[in-house]
């Protein structure tokens, strides 16, 4: 049996909701645009594509021996170059989504094996690939809960500044060219605020389940809301309240915090489907 | 100024020609009805208007001014939206986006341009139903709320692509009956239809475009428009009862 007092008074663990917090009120927020402008698969592309800079993140650190080239800032490298590659009209325009995506991704995750296994481990231990991959939320430390709050905050200051011309982007992209939006540059900033988010979240709950943190409490606030402001509101308060549970049944069944939460989440989710399916049948009866 | 001239017009996708050399003048409180077959170039020539693609040749002036993406004094209802249904908007908020966009960082609308677009409900009748959540109306109602967005920011011209498809009889009348009373104000307007009662009720002027465009200064469809696109004969439409209140989920 857990003693739960004495787990909530460890830093550890402390440490770890805190973290968890933050990136669910960023996650939350980006992850609402992400649902409404169907950019789940550019999401998942993005994330995959952080194995990448974390792999050079190591080779660099070992071999060449820059310290400060950690692998968040791999992460992030990788991130946002791919989320600009994307984002480029000489790219969206040319090619199909899917298929850049497809490159990226796979491109991502190869250069990542080929750098950690050019690495030279004997000055540097690089983290295990299951680690990278599903997360371990418990290795954040300070200094990197601190760049994930600065990421954060600079993130929603210009989700709110941009928020107009977001909300008309994710809307309409043909109207928002014609009310004068430079489309261009304000999908370069969806992007970029989406490799960003990818970066928080992968310190949660790891490369693959990024998806699940971004998608899954905004797919599920857009059932019950009427706003995007209200949408992105509830999709934080819903990532929050079930992040912390699942961390909750993580400590308490000894299992991955990471995938716990996404599970978690999945199912929440399938919850939350059929009692709206239930709901709509009941008042569907009573119309009848 | 002449609102729209249009001189040796060619345009198309991907060095691909959809129509070539096409004049065309829109003149102040015109009321023109582009119509022709499907493909034949109807929505590529308002895209080229619009400056949403670059004309292959000739030129497009709006208000002397060659179009580059956004051109000022035109408002635009665009052919059966593509809406998403699931994303969370009210219809006031649609139609507060009309609003154009001005230089420099502005997160909220300011009182002017709250005003501006509840104006624009009020003429498109939408008020009734503002704070609905867009995907809750009918398609007429939906119709009507893009409407506001492109009068939101006081057009001087008025571009319909097809605004009364899949519409009821009574919403047709209904939607004629704004864009009369549009025209009436002072705004020209040019639509694309299908809709051959518009045609003999409402409009001033027809062109037909069928990969070259013949313009009638009647409103009247003439031997050689239905020569050029005859195998798309618009269609007879029943005149109704005009009743704008519409239904939800239609």
């Amino acid at each position: 049996m857990v003693d739960w007092i004495a787990a909530f008074s460890m830093p550890l663990i402390q440490n770890m909701f805190i973290v968890a917090a933050v990136a669910c009120v960023l996650c939350g927020v980006v992850g609402t645009l992400v649902v409404v402008k169907r950019m789940v698969f550019v999401t998942g592309g993005i994330a995959h594509t952080t194995f990448g800079g974390v792999g050079l993140a190591y080779y660099v650190m070992s071999v060449i021996a820059v310290s400060w080239f950690t692998p968040m800032v791999g992460a992030a490298l990788f991130a946002v170059v791919s989320a600009v590659i994307m984002a480029l009209p000489m790219v969206s325009k040319k090619m199909r989504e899917d298929s850049v995506i497809g490159v990226l991704w796979s491109v991502g995750m190869a250069l990542g094996v080929i750098f950690m296994s050019l690495m030279d481990r004997s000055v540097v231990t690089p983290r295990s690939f299951e680690s990278i991959l599903f997360g371990d939320i418990l290795l954040v430390g300070s200094s990197e809960l601190m760049v994930i709050a600065i990421v954060t905050v600079l993130s929603l200051a210009i989700i709110a500044v941009f928020f107009r011309d977001l909300q008309v982007l994710t809307f309409d992209e043909t109207h928002a060219k014609l009310s004068g939006i430079n489309i261009t540059v304000m999908n370069l900033v969806l992007y970029v605020l989406i490799a960003l988010t990818c970066v928080v979240a992968l310190n949660v709950v790891g490369i693959v389940m990024v998806i699940a943190l971004i998608t899954i409490p905004a797919a599920m606030s857009n059932m019950f809301t009427d706003s995007l402001k209200e949408m992105m509101v509830v999709s934080v308060g819903l990532s929050l309240i079930m992040a912390f549970f699942g961390l909750v049944i993580a400590i308490g069944a000894d299992i991955p915090p990471g995938a716990t939460v996404s599970v978690t989440m999945g199912v929440l989710f399938i919850t939350a489907i059929t009692v709206k399916t239930a709901m709509a049948k009941v008042g569907q009866g009573k119309a009848e | 100024m002449i609102p729209i001239k249009i001189e040796g017009l060619t345009a198309g996708y991907d060095g691909r020609a959809v129509f070539s050399n096409v004049d065309l003048e829109l003149k102040d409180r015109d009321f023109l009805a582009v119509i022709g077959p499907n493909g034949g170039g109807k929505t590529t020539l308002f895209r080229a208007i619009l400056g949403l693609i670059k004309p292959m040749g000739g030129t497009v002036k709006v208000f002397g001014e060659e179009p580059a993406g956004s051109p000022s004094g035109i408002g635009y209802v665009p052919q059966n939206e593509n809406l998403d249904s699931e994303y969370p908007i009210s219809a006031r908020e649609v139609v507060l986006m009309g609003m154009r966009c001005k230089k420099g960082l502005r997160p909220f609308y300011s009182k002017e341009e709250k005003e501006a677009a509840e104006r624009a409900m009020e003429y498109a009748e939408v008020s009734d139903f503002a704070d609905s959540r867009i995907s809750k109306l009918s398609g007429g109602q939906r119709q009507r709320v893009y409407l506001a967005r492109a009068l939101a920011p006081e057009p001087k011209i008025l571009m319909l692509d097809e605004p009364t498809a899949s519409l009821d009889p009574s919403m047709k009348d209904c939607t004629y009956d704004i864009l009369r009373k549009l025209n009436k104000d002072g705004i020209a307007i040019m639509l694309i239809t299908h809709d051959m009662s518009s045609i003999s009720h409402d409009v001033k002027r027809v062109a037909c475009m069928n990969h070259r465009l013949i313009v009638n200064d009647a409103p009247e469809i003439t031997q050689e428009m239905i020569a050029l696109g005859f195998h798309c004969i618009p269609e007879l439409v029943h005149i109704g009862h005009c009743d704008c209140g519409g239904h939800n989920n239609g």
